[in-house]
C-alpha cells in the first residue's frame, strides 16, 4: 500500500512540477495531478516574505491551506520559489498562534506589573482608548505612536497614515522599513526627486554584468538570483561581481569575490569614479543634458541622541556616542576629506545633515583626487591574509568593467549599503558611477536597490508610513503638500500636524526618556529588530507607559507589552503588496483567522470609532512646532470648520476618515471581484463596504497624474493581471504599465524628445557653491529634467575594533529565516534547517583564541552581550578580524550587542559594523 | 519524508547522460523531459530539509546541468516533526500567559 501510494503522490508532484513551469503533461500524470488536487481551491497570491515579491498559487480546501506552488503565469518568478517561500503555506498553522487578546493584570486589573490574562477585544479596546486619551492629554498627539511595517498591506498601511496623521494629528508613525530602506529613499529622493527603482527585474536578462554590493542576493534573494545565475551561464560576456565584508553564497558564481572593509565602499566607488574620469569613460552628452554635480556637508555626526545623550548612556557607550558632538578624523578620512590627520572636527551639521549645494565638474574631479588605487587598496582592503598586490589587482578588474565602453551594467544592494553610518552617501555613490557613464533607466543597465521586505515599496514608502510622509512622496513639513492631502482627505484646512514626527529610533528612545506614552506595534518585532535593544527594553517594562503590540505569534515584542492583540496573517485578509520593482500584487482572503485573531486594519477600524472629532481636532500644544502658520507652537482648532464642512463635533473618526458617504458607495459582498472569497472585516463590521477597495480607491487619487498612478483595484484582481509596476496609465482602455522610468521609449511622464528626463526634479534649484560651502544664494542653479551626482567622501565607522573590543560585528539574516522568526521558525522543516543562530567566525581567529566550532561562546559590546555557538565552516566564509551573527533567534538577540547609530540623512541604523570581543561561557 | 518536484535544466544534447546521473542519485526519479526546452522533471524523496536541500545541490553540481531549481512541494501534515521547535517557543507554549519578561531576555 505505502509504495503504491508513494508513487502515486511521485507521479502527481512531478505532474504538478510540470505544469508549473508550463512542459506538457503526460496523460498519466495529468490523472494524478487531478486526483491528488481533487477537492482543491486554486487561487493566486504573494509571497509573505521579502521584497522580490514572488508570485505564489494557493490551494484551499475545507478552509485550509493544503498547498502552495510558484505561479508559472508570475513573471516575477515564473514558476520558481526559494525554500521560504516553498513553505508560504505553512506559517499560518504554528502551534502557538495568538488567538486572543492578552493583557497583563492584577486582581482583574490592568497592572503594568501583572500576568498577561485573557481579556475580550471590547475590554482590550478600552483600555488601548483610555490610555490614548491619558497619553494625548499628557503630551499632546505626539505622545502616541505606532511602529508601522514594510509587511503592512497597502490597505493597512494606507489607514495607519490616516488614522494617525489626519485623525489624531500625529506624525508619530514610523515603519520597520526605516530599519531597512530608509536610505535607499533619501538616495533617491536627493538625486532624482523620486523614490524607487526606474528599472525593473528584466534588467537581469538584458545585462552583461551584474555587481553585488553588500548584497549577498544568492541567500536573501534567491529568485532573483536563479535568474542572474541562468543569465550567468547563458551569456557568454556576463559577468558577476561579489562585493562583501565576507565571503557567501553569492561568491559561488562570481567571477570577482572583493572582500573590503566596513565602509571600505565608500572609497571603492569614489576610486571607481575617478578612474571613469582618469580614462575618459565619461559618457558626455549624457552627464551635460540629464545631471548636475553636487555635494554637502561632512560634519553631520552618526544618529545618536543629540543632547543629554550622558543621562541615558553608559560611560563605555559614551567612548563612541561621543563623536556625535566632535570626531577627530583618522588619516583615512583626513586624506580622502582633504583635511589633516588628528583635527578635532565639530559635528555642525548633525541636526542640518541634507543640506546639498551645486558644484563644478573641476570640483568634483578635485575631490575624485585623493581616490587613487593605493589609497583605496590600503583603505577598503577587508581580508588581512590577502595580498595588497592581489585586492588591487581585483579593484582594478572591477573599474575596468566600469569603464569598458558598451558593457551594460546592473549593480545591486540591499542592507549593506542601507544599514550603513553613511547609507544615503553610498547610495549615492552608486548612481554616481552609473550616471557618469550613461548607465541609468535602460534596459539592462541601472542601480537597482533592491528591497527586503514584501511591501516596504508598496506600503511604507509608496502610501507613506514615515514620520514625514503622506502618500505618493508628499511629506507633512510642505504646506502645499498638506493643502492638498487635506483637500483629497475632506479635511478641514491645517488639520495635518505641520511637525515632522519621531522616526524609529527616536520612537524607542523618546518611550526611554518619557516623550512618548503611548506606542501600538503592528506588523513587525521592534523589540527585537531594534540595535542596542537592552535601552528599549528597560524603556517599556520600566517607565510609565503603554505597549501595544498586535502579532500572530508570541515574539519578544508581545512579551515586553502590556497588551497583546492576536492578528490575522497574510491570506486570513485581503491585501496587498508593492515589491522592489513597482508592481503592485494583490490577493484574496483564503481561509479565516484561527481563534480571536483580526485583521489590523479592522482593529484601526473598530478604535477609530472611539474617538469624536471634537476630542482630537480641538487646539493642541506641540512641543518643538515651528514651522510657518503654526509660530504659536499649537495645531489651531478646526473643529468649527470642521462643522463648516458638515460634520459634527461628534462624529467620529470612523465616519469622517474611513465609512465616508463616498467610502460606503463601495458595497460588501463584492461577487464580481470575491468570487466566492469572504471577508472577515466585512463580517465584523456589518454595514456594507469593502474597506479594502473603498481604501485603495482613494489612495489611488493621491498618485495619479503625479507619476505615481495606479489602476483600478479591480483591475489587480484579474485573473489575468500578475500585478504592473507603476506608473499604471489607461491608453485606449487598456491599463499600461511602465518597465522602465525616465526613459521615452517606456515613460509616459518624460518630455518628448528629451530622451531621458528626470522629472522628478522639476521645479527644484541649487545654489552654486564649491566643495567646502554653498556660495552666494542668488547664484542658483535649475535642475529641472536633471538627476544630481554627488560627490561623497570616505568616513570612518565611527566605532572601530581596538584592544579590548578586538572583532568587527556583521549582522544579517540566513536563507531559511524571514526576519525575527516568528514566522519561519514555526515552519519545523525550516526551524529544523537552521534551528539557532550562531557565530559565525575564521578558523584562524578561533584557533588564536583557542575556541572551536560548536563552543558556546559570549559575544560581547560596549552595549550588551549573548550566549551562542560558534561555527567556523558553513556558507559563510569569514575573514580575520569579522564575525558575522544572524538576528532572527529571540534566544540569541544579538542586537542587545548592536550599536544604535544611523545614517544622519536617513536615520536608518547601521546593522553592519560595530566593535565586539568573543570570550568561552 | 519530504518530497520535491524539481525542475533540472540542461542542453537537449546532453540530456542522456544527465537523466542517467539523476536516476542514479539516491532518491531522485525523472518523470518528465522536454527535448525541445531542455527540461527535466525529477522527484526527490529526502529524509529532511536538510537531505533535500543538499540533494538540489548535489544535481546542480552534476556536470552539464545548467539549472536546478525546487519547485513543488508536498505539504505533508506531519506533528512529529513540532518536537523539534525551539526551546524558548516551547518554553512559551506552556506557560505563554503567565510569563513576565522571559528569563533568557535578561542575561
Amino acid at each position: 500500500m505505502g509504495l503504491t501510494r508513494r508513487d502515486f503522490l511521485k507521479t502527481s508532484i512531478a505532474g504538478a512540477t510540470a505544469a508549473t513551469v508550463g512542459m506538457p503533461l503526460s496523460e498519466q500524470a495529468e490523472a494524478a495531478v487531478k486526483a491528488g488536487e481533487a477537492g482543491w481551491q486554486w487561487d493566486k497570491g504573494v509571497c509573505r516574505f521579502c521584497g522580490t515579491g514572488c508570485g505564489i498559487m494557493i490551494a484551499t480546501k475545507g478552509g485550509r491551506i493544503v498547498a502552495t506552488k510558484g505561479d508559472p503565469d508570475a513573471p516575477v518568478n515564473k514558476g520558481l520559489n526559494c525554500v521560504k517561500g516553498y513553505f508560504n503555506g505553512k506559517i499560518n498553522y504554528g502551534k502557538d498562534r495568538l488567538t486572543q487578546p492578552l493583557l497583563r493584570m492584577t486582581d482583574g486589573k490592568f497592572d503594568k506589573k501583572g500576568k498577561f490574562t485573557p481579556v475580550s477585544w471590547e475590554q482590550a479596546l478600552d483600555v488601548m482608548e483610555e490610555k490614548m486619551r491619558w497619553a494625548m492629554k499628557e503630551k499632546g498627539p505626539h505622545g502616541i505612536s505606532i511602529f508601522g511595517s514594510g509587511q503592512y498591506t497597502i490597505h493597512e498601511g494606507y489607514a495607519a497614515v490616516k488614522l494617525m496623521k489626519a485623525g489624531f494629528r500625529s506624525n508619530n508613525l514610523d515603519p520597520n522599513a526605516r530599519h531597512c530602506m530608509a536610505s535607499a529613499v533619501v538616495g533617491f529622493m536627493q538625486t532624482f526627486g523620486i523614490d524607487e527603482p526606474q528599472g525593473n527585474y528584466d534588467d537581469i536578462e538584458h545585462t552583461d554584468t551584474a555587481v553585488l554590493w553588500g548584497a549577498n542576493m544568492a541567500e536573501m534573494h534567491p529568485i532573483l538570483w536563479s535568474r542572474i545565475t541562468d543569465r550567468r551561464l547563458t551569456h557568454a560576456k556576463m559577468k558577476v561581481v561579489n562585493l562583501s565584508v565576507y565571503g557567501n553564497m553569492s561568491s559561488d558564481i562570481a567571477d570577482l569575490e572583493i572582500i573590503f572593509s566596513p565602509s571600505g565602499d565608500l572609497a571603492i566607488q569614489n576610486y571607481i569614479a575617478h578612474e571613469i574620469v582618469k580614462r575618459d569613460a565619461i559618457d558626455h552628452d549624457y552627464v551635460k543634458k540629464h545631471t548636475q554635480f553636487a555635494t554637502g556637508p561632512y560634519d553631520i555626526g552618526y544618529g545618536f541622541r543629540p543632547k543629554n545623550a550622558d543621562k541615558y548612556h553608559s560611560a563605555l557607550e559614551m567612548e563612541v556616542v561621543k563623536n556625535e558632538q566632535s570626531h577627530v578624523l583618522d588619516k583615512w578620512e583626513a586624506i580622502g576629506q582633504r583635511k589633516k590627520e588628528g583635527d578635532v572636527i565639530e559635528q555642525k551639521n548633525a541636526a542640518t545633515p541634507m543640506k546639498d549645494w551645486a558644484i563644478s565638474f573641476e570640483d568634483f574631479k578635485a575631490a575624485l583626487a585623493p581616490y587613487t588605487l593605493e589609497y583605496t587598496a590600503e583603505v577598503a582592503k577587508g581580508d588581512p591574509d590577502e595580498s595588497m598586490e592581489d585586492f588591487k589587482a581585483k579593484l582594478k578588474q572591477l573599474a575596468d568593467l566600469y569603464c569598458e565602453k558598451g558593457r551594460k551594467i546592473v549593480s545591486y544592494w540591499t542592507m549593506g549599503f542601507n544599514q550603513h553610518q553613511r547609507g544615503t552617501w553610498v547610495n549615492e555613490q552608486a548612481y554616481m558611477n552609473h550616471l557618469l557613464t550613461g548607465r541609468q533607466c535602460k534596459p539592462g543597465e541601472g542601480a537597482f536597490s533592491l528591497t527586503g521586505q514584501p511591501s516596504a515599496c508598496g506600503t511604507a514608502r509608496e502610501v507613506g508610513t514615515f514620520a514625514h510622509r503622506l502618500p505618493a512622496d508628499m511629506v507633512v513639513m510642505n504646506p502645499k503638500h498638506r493643502a492638498h492631502a487635506e483637500h483629497l482627505w475632506h479635511l478641514p484646512a491645517n488639520t495635518i500636524n505641520p511637525q515632522m514626527g519621531s522616526h524609529f529610533v527616536k520612537i524607542m528612545r523618546d518611550l526611554e526618556d518619557g516623550q512618548i506614552l503611548f506606542s501600538w506595534t503592528q506588523v513587525n518585532n521592534p523589540w527585537q529588530n531594534t540595535a542596542n535593544v537592552n535601552h528599549w527594553i528597560k524603556g517599556a517594562r520600566e517607565m510609565n507607559n503603554f505597549i501595544v503590540v498586535a502579532d500572530a505569534y508570541p515574539g519578544v515584542s508581545a512579551k515586553v507589552a502590556d497588551l497583546i492583540l492576536p492578528a490575522a496573517m497574510i491570506n486570513e485578509k485581503w491585501g496587498a503588496y508593492g515589491n522592489a520593482e513597482r508592481r503592485t500584487q494583490v490577493w484574496r482572503q483564503q481561509i479565516l483567522p484561527p481563534g480571536q485573531a483580526r485583521a489590523d486594519l479592522w482593529m484601526m477600524l473598530e478604535l477609530s470609532k472611539r474617538f469624536k472629532i471634537k476630542e482630537v481636532w480641538g487646539e493642541q500644544k506641540v512641543p518643538g512646532l515651528k514651522a510657518a502658520g503654526f509660530e504659536d507652537g499649537k495645531l489651531p482648532s478646526v473643529i468649527d470648520e470642521a462643522v463648516k464642512m458638515g460634520y459634527t463635533p461628534d462624529s467620529t473618526l470612523y465616519e469622517v476618515l474611513f465609512a465616508t458617504k463616498d467610502n460606503k458607495k463601495f458595497k460588501w459582498p463584492d461577487n464580481a471581484v470575491a468570487k466566492g472569497h469572504g471577508n472577515h472585516i466585512c463580517d465584523l463590521l456589518k454595514d456594507g463596504w469593502f474597506p479594502e477597495k473603498a481604501l485603495f480607491e482613494e489612495y489611488r487619487k493621491f498618485g495619479t497624474g503625479h507619476a505615481h498612478d495606479l489602476a483600478p483595484f479591480d483591475v489587480y484582481h484579474s485573473d489575468k493581471v500578475r500585478g504592473l509596476r507603476w506608473p499604471v496609465v489607461e491608453k485606449n482602455g487598456k491599463w499600461v504599465e511602465t518597465p522602465w522610468r525616465n526613459n521615452e521609449k517606456y515613460d509616459p511622464y518624460v518630455k518628448k524628445g528629451s530622451g531621458f528626463d528626470f522629472y522628478g526634479n522639476d521645479g527644484a534649484k541649487l545654489v552654486m557653491g564649491d566643495l567646502d560651502k554653498p556660495g552666494d544664494p542668488k547664484n542658483a542653479v535649475d535642475i529641472s529634467g536633471k538627476a544630481k551626482i554627488y560627490f561623497r567622501p570616505y568616513a570612518s565607522p565611527v566605532e572601530k575594533p581596538d584592544a579590548n573590543y578586538d572583532l568587527w560585528l556583521c549582522t544579517g539574516r540566513v536563507l531559511e529565516h524571514w526576519h525575527s522568526g516568528t514566522m519561519t521558525r514555526r515552519v519545523p522543516e525550516l526551524h529544523r534547517a537552521v534551528p539557532n543562530a550562531v557565530c559565525w567566525i575564521s578558523q584562524k581567529d578561533a584557533d588564536a583564541k583557542g575556541l572551536k566550532r560548536n563552543d558556546l561562546v559570549w559575544v560581547e559590546s560596549r552595549r550588551g552581550k549573548v550566549k551562542v555557538r560558534l561555527e567556523t565552516g558553513g556558507r559563510n566564509r569569514m575573514p580575520r578580524g569579522m564575525v558575522y551573527v544572524p538576528w532572527f533567534d529571540e534566544g540569541v538577540l544579538i542586537n542587545k550587542v548592536t550599536l544604535d547609530t544611523t545614517c544622519p540623512l536617513s536615520k536608518e541604523t547601521d546593522y553592519k559594523k560595530c566593535a565586539v570581543k568573543i570570550y568561552k561561557a | 519524508m519530504n518530497f520535491s518536484g524539481i525542475l533540472v535544466m540542461a542542453k537537449p544534447d546532453n540530456h542522456a547522460e544527465v537523466i542517467a546521473a539523476l536516476n542514479a542519485l539516491e532518491g531522485v526519479e525523472v518523470h518528465q523531459v522536454d527535448a525541445a526546452t531542455g527540461r527535466i522533471v525529477a522527484v526527490q524523496e529526502a529524509e529532511d530539509i536538510h537531505a533535500e536541500i543538499e540533494g538540489v545541490k548535489r544535481i546542480k553540481a552534476i556536470p552539464q546541468v545548467i539549472m536546478a531549481e525546487m519547485v513543488y512541494h508536498y505539504l505533508a501534515d506531519d506533528e512529529r516533526t513540532y518536537e523539534a521547535m525551539p526551546p524558548e517557543l516551547i518554553e512559551q507554549q506552556d506557560g505563554f500567559e503567565t510569563c513576565a519578561v522571559p528569563a533568557y531576555l535578561n542575561s
